[in-house]
């Protein structure tokens, strides 16, 4: 016998109540850690997507747009670049790197990201971070494919496997623009067959979801389709309905014209000392870059906080709701003791004339409300657990955000902490009411 | 044996005087009670002249407005906070009228309860609650206390109250709802328990037919008067 039992036989003689004012406690422990964590989550998955790059270059309508669409590979952008205008942009003498990009393919609803090899050789997922295959290498030829680890283990593919691109990207499940501009309808380029020839190591990053291919070998899926609908007109022109003509005309690098050449974002950096990511240059390149009204420059860093300016008056309005949730969970737990010690005061009379000081009650009480915290604290993190996987596929389902639904130890211990502390206060009055608890008038009324 | 020394008075009362205000308002006033070692006095008086309120202040959970109360030879009002739960704890063993068992606990459980604030050995403790439960014929010390015949409830009530091996055992009124017959075998366990460890009891009860069982009956208004029928040979 200890005063462990006496605070569990306490708790089980008012199961009911136990159990919702846990409950209670359990929710705002969830939705305090499932916010938080998103957020964190989210904040990650954004920070990380730019890598070592200075600045992107696009046709896009504005910065964030451009950020969103050529980093995180939300959308096709509406606009690319014309290959002259990469080429004139290329020519400066102030890139450490320049790598063109594109997208607007997909396989089995994953984003195919075409670039060059300067991908995989400049370019670094992550501050001081080379690129990591877990198997096989970087794409050398036309139609060969490198899987970021999250598209590798969604498709099941292996090295040596084939696979045939869709031109054009699924839309989000809801929430996305009904408008597609000039985007053709998706349809699958069977006659292309792309080889897997790497597997990337997580990175954490947005293109972890990517299939990546040489730019090339993407002008040539588009230049095909050009050629394609050409030899279709021409055919409905001369009232000759031969199909199988155009199909059997394989388009090569050799039939790209300037205007097959599209690039929809350049990843861009400036030159900076040895192993410095800062550059004098960079605030100079960029205005130099934003006076050219003909493309759109963004610095990743700035545009996500841009977006968590606005992402983060919603969270503050989530976390504060949160907070009050966590305060009436503890009301709960105070009016759950308080109500409790009116049919308690014959036990605590009891106990103090079986030798228990006024101290040790105030303490029983106190320790009862920390375990009544910390059931629904633990009770909390499993909710949460399981919480952020729910959140983080629907994230990916409706808006196409990958985020990782960890939870991080230090983020728990916080919130499960403020739980217990939050458990302890609300504990107070009724630890207070027990200590003063009348022993003589409690086990019978003078007489 | 009682955790006391054996020379000393279980209970020495001096010139206590305390007086209530409420709307039942009593004063009492002993100017002298002595209870030896071992010595079963039950005390007697009206409805609300203070019987209760007397045992209250024996067990130190009333301070009395002037005298001093000593039991086991330490005056118990001279202690304070903590100290007195634990002389408490140690020394007294209380009986009540409705028993005041300890709702949700089992039988067991309250007797250790008791010995959980007591001085004896925490390595005892399990054995001598299981030992006093069965000696007083509790079948099931595990059923939880509220499901207990009224009978058994009052055996679990007894047992707590000598666990500690207490130098005075102060019973209130303990078996004013009980009928006469059960009220008879009611005291005889409290006297044949409280004789077996050896602790004096102080009983309060205002059911005449109680005398016959004591051998020293004191009542409240000839304490007040000075008159002490003096020492029996208890019970």
């Amino acid at each position: 016998m200890n005063d462990a039992t006496i605070i569990r036989r306490s708790l089980s003689a008012r199961k009911l109540s136990t159990v919702f004012t846990s409950l209670s406690v359990a929710v705002a422990v969830a939705l305090m850690l499932v916010l938080l964590m998103m957020r964190e989550s989210g904040r990650a998955a954004f920070e990380r997507g730019s890598g070592n790059m200075h600045m992107l270059l696009s046709g896009d309508s504005d910065p964030l747009t451009g950020i969103l669409n050529s980093v995180y590979l939300a959308a096709p952008p509406r606009r690319a670049l014309e290959h002259a205008k990469v080429e004139e942009l290329a020519a400066k003498p102030f890139w450490a790197f320049f790598i063109p990009t594109q997208i607007g393919d997909s396989y089995r609803g994953l984003p195919v990201f075409a670039t060059t090899g300067d991908f995989f050789s400049r370019f670094q997922p992550g501050e001081n971070e080379q690129w990591s295959f877990k198997a096989g290498r970087a794409f050398e030829k036309n139609f060969e494919v490198v899987l970021g680890s999250r598209a590798a283990q969604e498709t099941g593919l292996k090295i040596g496997d084939k696979i045939a691109l869709t031109h054009g990207m699924p839309q989000p499940r809801s929430g996305g623009n009904e408008d597609k501009g000039d985007q053709p309808a998706p349809h699958v380029h069977d006659e292309y067959k792309f080889e897997v020839v790497g597997i990337l190591e997580p990175t954490g990053g947005a293109h972890d979801r990517a299939i990546i291919t040489s730019i090339t070998s993407a002008w040539i899926l588009h230049a095909h389709d050009r050629r394609e609908k050409a030899e279709h007109d021409h055919d409905h022109a001369d009232h000759d309905h031969d199909h199988e003509h155009a199909q059997e005309t394989m388009t090569t690098e050799a039939d790209l014209t300037d205007a097959d050449k599209k690039v929809t974002g350049i990843y861009a950096r400036v030159v900076s000392r040895p192993g410095s990511n800062a550059s004098a240059l960079i605030p100079v390149v960029f205005e130099q870059m934003r006076s050219d009204k003909s493309i759109t420059v963004a610095q990743p860093a700035q545009e996500i906080n841009k977006l968590f300016a606005i992402v983060g008056s919603v969270d503050q309005i989530l976390i504060a709701m949160a907070a009050v949730v966590a305060a009436s969970s503890g009301i709960s737990i105070l009016l759950a003791l308080y109500n409790s010690m009116e049919q308690r005061r014959r036990q605590i009379a009891v106990l103090r004339v079986l030798g228990a000081s006024a101290g040790r009650i105030f303490r029983l009480v106190l320790a009862e409300s920390l375990v009544l915290g910390a059931i629904g604290a633990a009770a909390g993190v499993a909710i949460a657990w399981i919480g952020l996987r729910i959140v983080a596929s629907e994230m990916k389902a409706r808006l196409g955000l990958v985020i990782e639904p960890a939870i991080s130890w230090q983020l728990a211990l916080g919130v499960v902490s403020g739980a217990l502390l939050l458990a302890g206060v609300a504990g107070l009055l009724p630890a207070i009411v027990a200590y003063r608890t009348s022993v003589a008038k409690n086990l019978r009324p003078l007489g | 044996m009682p955790n006391t020394e054996t020379s000393a008075p279980a209970l020495e009362i001096e010139n206590v005087r305390f007086a209530y205000g409420g709307s039942n308002s009593f004063e009492i006033v002993i100017p002298s009670l002595r209870l030896e070692p071992g010595e079963h006095v039950l005390l007697t008086g009206g409805s609300g002249t203070g019987k209760s309120t007397v045992l209250q202040i024996v067990a130190g959970l009333v301070d009395p407005q002037a005298g001093s109360v000593r039991v086991a030879g330490s005056r118990i009002h001279s202690l304070h906070g903590p100290a007195r739960d634990r002389f408490r704890g140690s020394h007294i063993g209380m009986i009540f009228q409705t028993f005041n068992l300890l709702q949700g606990f089992s039988a067991l459980e309250n007797v250790l309860a008791a010995l959980m604030f007591s001085a004896l050995p925490k390595s005892e403790h399990r054995e001598r609650a299981s030992a006093l439960l069965a000696t007083l014929g509790i079948q099931w010390p595990d059923s939880p206390a509220e499901l207990l015949s009224v009978g058994q409830q009052q055996r679990v009530a007894v047992a707590r109250a000598v666990a500690c091996r207490p130098t005075l055992v102060l019973a209130d009124e303990p078996t004013a709802s009980l009928d006469p017959e059960n009220a008879a075998g009611a005291i005889e366990l409290i006297q044949q328990t409280c004789r077996e460890s050896g602790a004096a009891l102080l009983c309060t009860s205002h059911d005449p037919a109680m005398r016959a069982r004591f051998g020293r009956v004191e009542s409240l208004d000839q304490l007040r008067a000075g008159v002490q029928v003096g020492a029996g040979a208890g019970a």
